[in-house]
């Protein structure tokens, strides 16, 4: 007892480790002595366990010291004492991954797994992680005899290594199913598990035998088996778009009513995440939830809240019904429970309780970690946006915790909680900018300091008094970094730019920061005060307030282009393909809570997909000189999926061409296709003039061929329908080997219409400025008229179906109506093909009768104007 | 701990132990060559080629042996060099009735001889002309010219014809490997 206990405490003192200060060079030095004869089990032992922690400590071993010592290792095979034995094992499945030639303990395995009891299962998992493609077939019956033997945790061992061995490939695994059938029914539990995990993975694809795996509803013996069970069928649910009707639906219910508590979470957990569920279909699960929440274990507490705060996002209403069950837990000695409890309750909550729910928060705030501080930002984030009555309140606590410690994480979620905000809600855009003047002051992040400050420079001068950024941004120039002072002059030119009463004293400031010791900061001073000092609107909106649209990529790959060939003409700036994704509207507004996962990663100037089909088609000698590419489409589907042949087209758009690209996959084992080409009936004044085959298409692997199409010489007329044949040359082949015969025939199939649609002819591009630039292309080619939308029954219906039709940028989030208003104006900006700018102004007004549109449209060319303003007619 | 080795040295209750290897083509009849040697309830009945290696363990008159079955197969055979470090002798087990192949194993034969770790050690080699019971097999002479025996001169060698599914031939030429193997010991002692 006494040695217990003052082991514990060396334990706490870190003592308690003894391998707490290996190094990695001293243990494969070690190692060498693996080899030492006559062997000494003990120490051996004791060299292994010691490798082995260095490899699970993530230490890099190289493939040359691993090699080494795992050929030492191989030596103990001599030594028959159980524990150095199962060592190493260990050290195989380990060191296979690092080390060569490692199947050469092939032989010594697999006599293992016909030897003593206690080896057979650790000698089948070392195995299969030793095992390549090319032995599969050596060792196929031997696992075969291991997944039916007697005992069960060679029969697991056998099962889980047969999945391993598969790691994705269908092929393999689909070896093992006749022996995983036989043992599916097994009196053991962990047996049956495992086979039914075996079954699943290689039916995966086959709907119909899941469908029967799942419906045959019998008995398991493992709890485990019911989760998987109703993982597949919930599944199959999503899959099939079958509701809360359908038999697999009542099988998961039925699971709520298990005796085990991990198989009614799963059940219940399955049921909240499908797509088409009612409240009624809900509520079962909500309420096993809601006993959950009460549970004495914290792992279900856990669990029930976490589940809970994610139906809340949905069914903020069917959450309700918790709210006292969650209220309880905020005071939960377990803080995660609490912060999720928190945080559910901001999503279900309504607007009376905003005010104490603020006041509990800030109680425990203190005491939980930024991870957990960041779901609390959310939940607020989603607040402001339901209840923009209450910014006041929620700003206040905003800016409080921003003044608070935290890492760069969290301040981060504060300051783009802000920004949303004030973007979402005019009347929390000053009190938000204050904050953020605030904020920057003191501020380390030079990331925030710059988004704040392009923020300032964007919505600062449109504010009652902008004179009162231009101190917090002018101070910034004087006390920080270089990139936040060349963020802050950006900023101060736009005031400039955009305020006339404050251009001369911009300028004054901007001629000050010319002085600046950072080459950047000199250069964009320079720059504005040039342009500022023109004192031109269309010159200050295009290179001051709406700037350069172009994709970074592409316009460094044209420039390079342009030095490479010698020429007297002047660089053309249309011939850069434009930035695909405008950067700043992009970022998807996601549902707060689930944020963190599924962030796109636009911080770095990655090729966007539109550069990758660039180099793509380049790759294609036929397409290669068609000049820039313009745009690329989505891809869509022209087949529906799981039938024969799998076809995607892609259109991509150039000066006086389109090509459709159609992605094949060929989905029958039994077929090679040859030759495959896609005939297109043009459409009036298309014309077909080129198409490139693929020139062959085995089964699942993807190919690609092209048909390249010239656009109609009118310049007006952009837009038609293309039937679609696939044509090809089938040659049967043999499942197994792929072997095709020698004769093959011809044959086609028929796939959904392509159509042309004008969005194909438009590139979008962000315009943080629209006024500014709307009086930039002048009025010259303007085209006017008013049209009545009668099919539209709502505002957002219609400002949906203009955008994807015109397939502009909405700006300045014209695409969001605010709450209860009968009229509208939606700013949508682009480019067309050839470099034209495209702006369009459509104001709505919704009357009884359906929506009425007055389009502008302004263009620096007039046919533009005119294939836009009919575009929607 | 090593009280109980020594211990059991001085009862003289333990055989002494040498590390072999088995060595030849693949399908020369290694395994069947050891597996003859085991005792019966540990005998394997499906013998089939070896990957990799695999260690046996069975006991002459007056030795416990350690033997490294290595596989023959064209891409396993340079993995052999990783355990001669270790071997205190080596059996060489040639298909007698693969003339066609014979130089092969000649070529492997030199490799063995002239490897860095074997060259200069004065180390036992044990040759088997197997399947001598097939009908075109060559006799062990012949066997030994073929493999250029002749010129093998400082190492002690022997060769035995052998058929391994009778063990014929396999007890003569491992007692000659025993007594070669006891000698070393004999002189390492002194
Ligand atoms: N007729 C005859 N057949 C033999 C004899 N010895 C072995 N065989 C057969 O030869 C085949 C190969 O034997 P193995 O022992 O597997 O050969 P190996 O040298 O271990 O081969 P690898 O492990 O691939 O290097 C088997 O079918 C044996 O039954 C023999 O003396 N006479
Ligand atoms: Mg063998």
């Amino acid at each position: 007892m006494l040695s217990l206990k003052r082991d514990k405490k060396e334990e706490e003192e870190g003592g308690g480790n003894p391998f707490y200060n290996l190094e990695k060079s001293a243990v494969l030095q070690e190692a060498r002595t693996l080899n030492d004869t006559p062997i000494d089990p003990r120490k051996c032992g004791h060299i292994l366990t010691k490798l082995l922690y260095i490899i699970n400590q993530g230490e890099n071993i190289g493939q040359n010291e691993a090699t080494k010592a795992f050929f030492a290792m191989t030596k103990l095979f001599q030594s028959n004492d159980p524990i150095l034995r199962r060592l190493v094992y260990l050290g195989i499945k380990e060191m296979s991954k690092i080390a060569q030639d490692v199947i050469i303990v092939t032989s010594c395995l697999m006599k293992d797994m016909k030897g003593k009891e206690e080896f057979r299962g650790p000698a089948i998992r070392a195995l299969c992680s030793v095992t390549d493609s090319t032995m599969l077939q050596s060792i196929q019956r031997y696992m075969d005899e291991a997944i039916m033997d007697k005992g069960p945790a060679v029969a697991s061992a056998a099962l889980v290594s047969a999945l391993h061995l598969g790691k994705g490939s269908h092929e393999v695994v689909k070896r093992w199913v006749d022996a995983a059938n036989a043992v599916a029914t097994s009196e053991n539990p962990m047996v049956e598990f495992h086979a039914l995990c075996l079954l699943y993975h290689v039916l995966k694809n086959d709907k119909i035998a899941l469908f029967k795996l799942v419906s045959k509803s019998r008995k398991f013996r493992s709890p485990y088996s019911y989760c998987l069970q109703i993982r597949i069928a919930a599944k199959l649910i999503e899959r099939e778009d079958a509701g809360s009707n359908s038999e697999l639906f009542d099988f998961i219910e039925s699971c709520l009513r298990h005796k085990s508590e991990m198989v009614i979470y799963e059940a219940a957990q399955a049921i909240v995440q499908l797509k088409n569920t009612t409240a009624k279909d809900l509520a079962p699960a909500v309420s096993v939830l809601q006993l959950f929440c009460s549970s004495p274990k914290p792992t279900l507490r856990f669990a029930a809240v976490r589940t809970l705060n994610k139906v809340a996002i949905k069914h903020p209403a069917a959450v309700t019904a918790c709210n006292l069950d969650l209220e309880n837990l905020i005071t939960d000695v377990n803080r995660s429970i609490a912060t999720l409890a928190i945080t559910t309750l901001l999503k279900t909550g309504n607007e009376s309780s905003v005010d104490r729910l603020m006041k509990q928060i800030s109680s425990f705030m203190s005491e939980i970690s930024d991870e957990f501080k960041i779901v609390v930002v959310q939940g607020i984030r989603s607040l402001c946006s339901k209840f923009p009555r209450k910014h006041n309140v929620l700003m206040t606590f905003l800016a409080q915790m921003l003044r608070d410690e935290g890492g760069f994480d969290y301040k981060k979620e504060i300051v783009e909680c802000i920004i949303s905000t004030i973007e979402e809600n005019p009347e929390a855009k000053e009190a938000g900018l204050a904050h953020l003047c605030e904020f920057i002051e003191d501020c380390e992040h030079t990331v925030l300091a710059t988004k704040i400050l392009h923020l300032l420079g964007r919505e600062g001068p449109r504010t009652p008094t902008p004179s009162k950024y231009i101190r917090f941004i002018y101070n910034r120039v004087i006390l920080e970094n270089a990139a936040v002072r060349a963020a802050a002059v950006s900023a101060i030119a736009k005031f400039g730019a955009h305020c006339e009463d404050l251009m001369e004293s911009c300028i004054v400031l901007l001629e000050r920061c010319q002085l600046d010791s950072d080459d950047e900061v000199r250069d964009r001073a320079t720059f504005y005060v040039n342009v500022l000092k023109q004192n031109q609107k269309p010159l200050s909106s295009a290179y001051i307030l709406n700037g350069l649209q172009v994709s970074v990529v592409g316009l460094e790959r044209a420039l390079h282009q342009y030095t490479l060939e010698p020429t007297e003409t002047e660089f053309d700036m249309k011939s850069v393909p434009l930035a695909t994704q405008p950067l700043a509207e992009q970022k998807v507004r996601d549902v707060p809570g689930e944020s963190a996962s599924v962030k796109p990663s636009q911080d770095k100037v990655a090729a966007s997909r539109q550069d990758v089909y660039q180099e793509q088609l380049a790759q294609v000698p036929e397409l290669a000189n068609l000049g820039t590419l313009f745009k690329s489409s989505r891809p869509l589907e022209v087949t529906e999926s799981e039938t024969e042949y799998y076809i995607q087209c892609v259109k991509h758009t150039f000066s006086n061409y389109i090509v459709f690209q159609f992605d094949c996959t060929n989905t029958l084992n039994d077929q090679l296709l040859e030759n495959v080409t896609v005939d297109m009936e043009p459409a009036e004044g298309f014309e077909v003039s080129k198409s490139i085959p693929c020139v062959n298409l085995p089964y699942n692997k993807p190919g690609s061929t092209y048909t390249l199409v010239r656009l109609p010489s009118e310049p007006t007329q952009v837009t038609g329908t293309f039937a679609c044949t696939l044509k090809f040359l089938v040659k049967d082949c043999d499942p197994q080997t792929g072997e095709p015969d020698d004769e093959g025939y011809d044959d086609e199939y028929v796939l959904e219409d392509v159509e042309v649609t004008v969005a194909d002819h438009v590139q979008r591009v962000m315009k943080p400025n629209f006024a500014a630039s709307w009086e930039e292309v002048g009025p010259e080619n303007e085209l006017e008229d008013t049209y009545s939308l009668s099919t539209m029954n709502t505002l957002e219906e219609a400002i949906k179906n203009i955008i994807q039709y015109i397939g502009l940028q909405p700006c300045e989030r014209s695409d969001k109506v605010p709450e209860g208003k009968s009229s509208h104006t939606l700013y949508l900006a682009g480019v067309f093909r050839g470099g034209h700018d495209a702006l369009v102004r459509a104001k709505l007004a919704l009357d009884s009768s359906g929506v009425t549109m007055q389009l502008t449209v302004r263009s620096t060319d007039p046919n533009v104007s005119e294939v836009l303003a009919t575009a929607v007619a | 701990m090593g009280f109980f080795d020594s211990l059991a040295q001085w009862l003289g209750v333990r055989k002494k132990e040498v590390n072999v290897m088995v060595l030849g083509l693949d399908n020369s009849g290694k395994t069947t060559v050891i597996n003859h040697f085991k005792p019966p309830e540990t005998k394997n009945h499906d013998i089939v080629p070896t990957v990799g290696f695999n260690v046996e363990k069975f006991k002459s008159k007056s030795l416990a042996f350690t033997a490294f079955d290595m596989s023959g197969q064209g891409r396993y055979r340079n993995l052999w060099e990783q355990y001669y470090k270790e071997c205190d002798g080596i059996i060489f087990v040639i298909d007698s009735s693969d003339k066609l192949r014979m130089v092969v194993a000649k070529d492997e034969l030199d490799l063995l001889l002239q490897h860095s770790e074997l060259k200069n050690r004065r180390i036992p080699v044990l040759f088997f002309a197997n399947k001598m019971d097939v009908r075109d097999a060559v006799t062990s002479v012949k066997c030994s010219h073929l493999m250029g025996l002749e010129n093998l001169s400082d190492k002690p060698w022997h060769i035995c014809a052998s058929n391994a599914l009778t063990g014929e031939g396999l007890h003569e030429g491992v007692d000659w490997l025993t007594d070669q193997l006891k000698e070393v010991l004999e002189r390492k002692k002194k």
